[in-house]
């Protein structure tokens, strides 16, 4: 898709990413490619649907675009988040939204699709646990903390939502477990990002069943991926509330505030920026982060191919083990995990203790 | 003593002989004459030498909230000789679009921060281009309009943290779903209590809650409960000095804290 001449590239997200490349003096052509792209689409999307979006509103966008991992084989997952007053134009809004999507040519999501229509503020902030709290409720919230970007004349609905859904974690630890300081790993948080996870990798055996091992093959590398590393970036924001807490003073009246800006600023960056972060910090990690990154660069790598995406998405399981493709997969996600592996539990970092303490029970 | 008042407007729309009536025996220290239509801005003028204002130690004169651009000039010359005389002037920001007519204001030029309908000056990052062009500027902190834009009062936080130095006056109502100035509720009181250490004990709070004569009293208090006056303070946030009467000393704090841009 062209770029409007007389637009500009945003110059978010600030990239951790470009400065560990720098500092490991690696080329990660394919993580960078999909950046470029993602921000060439965000602004091609804003220049041909801001009008369309609602005031009180914003059109929100999920999954590799929301990660900055577009690539030529990416689809739009979006959803109209509603932060107001009930409207009956709001449906008309996502509707046009969607006519204008399929007049733009701009792919689907096939029956991954997580959003779409309309999302209520309310039930993201309101249902988190309980009965009511769905898959559905729990992936949109989980995902919109750690891989969307809001389009709209302004990010008001999405920014107020963020920030409240941020807060309802934080307050719930300090004030419902009785905390004496907020700055500390928001168990909350990590519990559903947690859950989040597991529901994602229980729901891939579930899948694998329902739909006869069709897409099975794309499907395993993204959970083994791209899945994971929100996971990953997940754990690192919330361990992060303790290990930059710094000189904090755990009893000022805005404490909990000062942690829920902290987190605002760790999910505003896309996972792969929350994981190079982390690298950047801790020098034992370099190695680890190094490998950890030339894999997802190789991932990106394969799922921009047009080819080898249609053979994931074809391969039945009897083929996996004599398929060059899925080899390739095979071996990107080990050397992932391996580099996930040392990251949270072999590197001397305080991450090691952290997730001593709260990764597993 | 806290420096805690009333805008006129909130008690006698554009009334404001009948509003200093009204609050007259008040136990208000603090006032913001009010003219939020230009044509209300030359009547004020006109009376302000001879109102009473001796019960208050600290007055204000809220700007015009909406006016033609080509009378942007002749506003802001009618409202310098009010600030040379060390009143401060609240501004929206939306206002402002030739910043050299505002600049010899100085410090007595507090910047509003605006409600969401607004198109600017309603988050910190938005509010750090209008103190660019103002550098000078000092901040009146619309505590409804941030938690308006924002109900976790994160952008509240931000605001505060970031130009806690420039902070010279505290606007306090809560804001009904079209954006109008009501009562402040229990709801808004918790809300307001988050960042209320934020704001330091010497900075004049105006109520622009829409409020009958009788209801002047029940407001000072839910604003005093807002702003944690009942309870004890730390002492990092009490520091003295700030707005008199026909005084300068606003804005006596470092200027910025951290960038916010």
């Amino acid at each position: 898709m062209a770029l409007p001449q007389q637009l500009t590239l945003p110059v978010d997200p600030p990239s951790e990413v470009e400065t560990l490349a720098e500092s490991l003096r690696a080329h990660w052509p394919s993580i960078m490619a999909a950046r470029v792209k993602a921000q060439e689409q965000l602004v091609f999307l804003r220049s041909e649907l801001d009008e369309l979006i609602p005031h009180s509103t914003n059109m929100v966008v999920f999954g590799s675009l929301g990660r900055y991992e577009f690539t030529a084989e990416s689809d739009v997952d979006w959803t109209l988040l509603i932060d107001a007053q009930a409207d009956t134009q709001h449906l008309d809004a996502a509707l046009a939204i969607e006519r204008r999507l399929e007049e733009l040519n701009v792919k689907k999501p096939g029956r991954e699709r997580t959003f779409g229509g309309l999302t209520v503020s309310h039930d993201l902030l309101h249902k988190i646990g309980g009965e009511d709290d769905t898959n559905r409720n729990t992936t949109q919230r989980i995902l919109l903390l750690l891989e969307s970007v809001p389009l709209g004349s302004d990010s008001r609905a999405y920014d107020g939502v963020v920030n409240n859904v941020l807060k309802r974690y934080v307050q719930e630890d300090v004030e419902g477990a009785g905390l004496d300081s907020p700055f500390k790993v928001p168990r909350f948080l990590q519990n559903d990002i947690a859950r989040y996870w597991r529901t994602v990798a229980v729901d891939f055996a579930y899948k694998r069943r329902l739909r006869a091992r069709s897409g099975w093959a794309l499907r395993t590398a993204k959970l083994r991926m791209s899945r994971k590393l929100i996971y990953a970036a997940g754990l690192l924001a919330c361990y992060a509330c303790e290990t930059d807490a710094g000189s904090a003073r755990p009893h000022d009246p805005d404490a909990v505030l000062q942690v829920v800006g902290r987190l605002r600023q760790l999910v505003r960056q896309t996972p792969l920026d929350v994981v190079a972060r982390t690298v950047l910090r801790y020098p034992a990690l370099l190695e680890a982060g190094a490998g950890l990154f030339s894999a997802y660069d190789g991932f990106l790598a394969l799922l921009g191919e047009g080819e080898s995406r249609r053979r994931l998405s074809e391969l039945r399981p009897d083929e996996a083990d004599r398929d060059p493709v899925y080899a390739k997969v095979r071996d990107l996600g080990q050397r992932f995990q391996d580099a996930l592996t040392r990251m949270f539990f072999d590197a001397d970092t305080p991450l090691r203790d952290l997730n001593r303490k709260y990764g597993v029970f | 003593m806290a420096l805690l008042g009333f805008s006129t407007g909130s008690v006698a729309r554009a009334d404001f002989r009948a509003a200093v009536a009204t609050l007259r025996g008040s136990a208000t220290s603090a006032i913001e004459l009010s003219a939020l239509r230009a044509d209300e801005l030359g009547p004020l003028l006109e009376a302000y030498a001879e109102l009473d204002l001796s019960p208050y130690r600290y007055v204000s004169v809220h700007a015009p909230s909406a006016f033609a651009l080509s009378d942007e000039p002749a506003i802001a010359r009618a409202l310098l000789p009010l600030a040379h005389r060390g009143i401060p002037i609240v501004v929206h920001p939306d206002t402002i679009h030739q910043h050299a007519l505002w600049r010899p204001f100085g410090r007595l030029l507090l910047v509003e921060n605006m409600d969401p309908r607004k198109p600017a000056g309603r988050t910190a990052a938005e509010l750090a281009g209008v103190f660019a062009h103002l550098p000078e500027a000092s901040l009146c902190f619309d505590i409804a309009h941030a938690r308006r834009y924002d109900t976790s009062m994160l952008e509240a936080y931000r605001i505060l943290s970031c130009f806690g130095g420039r902070l010279a006056q505290v606007h306090i109502s809560e804001l009904d779903s079209d954006c109008r100035h009501r009562r402040i509720s229990p709801a808004a009181i918790r809300a307001y209590r988050e960042v209320s250490a934020l704001i330091p004990r010497h900075v004049p709070v105006i109520i622009e809650s829409d409020v009958a004569a009788g209801q002047v009293d029940a407001e000072l208090a839910a604003a005093r409960d807002a702003l944690g006056w009942n309870r004890p303070r730390r002492a990092r946030l009490d520091r003295p000095g700030i707005a008199r009467r026909g005084g300068a000393s606003i804005g006596t704090l470092g200027r910025a804290r951290r960038n916010c841009a």
